[in-house]
């Protein structure tokens, strides 16, 4: 049978009887709420980056599959600053298409 | 919110076992971790259970990670929250003798889930609850007769 001894031990051991501590509720929420919001950003990073290598791999074997045509090749033996003067161009067009966010907006370079 | 059911007796255990500033960090690891892992929770264990195995697994790294540093016992900041004289009795007691002692006597765990969570044999586990039992009744006997 309990004590004096084992009744005092047992609430002064007990989980502390209270309502639960906001501030400390919402520390971790908005720590939750943080990772969340990291975790979806980085997703986000890695599905436009897999698509922009897909993109530029595409225009590349593009670039590849033309350059191999007879007037293009001739053209290119012939004068080859105009032919890096036309790929200049395009690698240009190429990353401000790539840079734009979907909402149209150009990023920024840091 | 599992936080809100939740923060109550994690904070009541790691506060009494390590101390209230070391307790919260810990506990908002813990809840963290456990978000992060809340797939490979199976039901098994009680969810309490599951979450303080998480937040004790937090302090081990912690003591891992600052072993070079020289950690100080967490006795000397045992005080928020509890009378003196409580904090004096856990104070005097292993960290694992006050891990026991709180599951065991204060929060209802079985000796099973504690030497589970601690990660003693059952045998070890209740003599370190017997032990850590008489030298705080000991220490109150001692006090009440002044």
């Amino acid at each position: 049978m309990a004590d004096e001894f084992d009744r005092f031990l047992e609430s002064a051991l007990a989980p502390p009887d209270r309502l639960p501590d906001r501030k400390f509720v919402a520390r971790v929420q908005a720590r939750i709420a943080l990772e969340e919001r990291l975790a979806a950003q980085h997703s986000a990073l890695v599905h436009d980056l897999l698509k922009q290598l897909l993109a530029l791999a595409a225009v590349a074997a593009g670039l590849w599959w033309i350059g191999r045509a007879a007037p293009v090749a001739s053209l290119f033996s012939q004068s080859p600053a105009v032919g890096l003067a036309i790929l200049t161009t395009l690698f240009s067009l190429l990353v401000v298409l790539l840079g734009r966010r979907p909402d149209g907006k150009v990023v920024p370079a840091h | 919110m599992l936080v809100e059911k939740y923060e109550r007796s994690l904070r009541g255990f790691l506060s009494r076992t390590f101390g209230r500033d070391v307790a919260d960090d810990i506990a908002q690891d813990a809840f963290l971790k456990a978000w992060r892992a809340a797939g490979q929770y199976d039901g098994r264990a009680r969810y309490s259970t599951w979450l303080t195995r998480i937040a004790w697994r937090c302090r081990l790294d912690v003591l891992r990670r600052h072993r070079a540093d020289d950690v100080p016992e967490a006795s000397a900041a045992l005080s928020a929250g509890l009378s003196a004289e409580v904090d004096d009795m856990l104070g005097r007691l292993s960290e694992s003798e006050r891990a026991s002692l709180v599951l065991c006597e204060g929060h209802g765990w079985t000796h099973v889930e504690a030497a589970e969570l601690l990660g003693l044999p059952l045998g070890t586990l209740k003599s370190t609850v017997a032990r850590a039992k008489a030298k705080c009744r000991e220490m109150w006997e001692g006090a009440a007769r002044g």
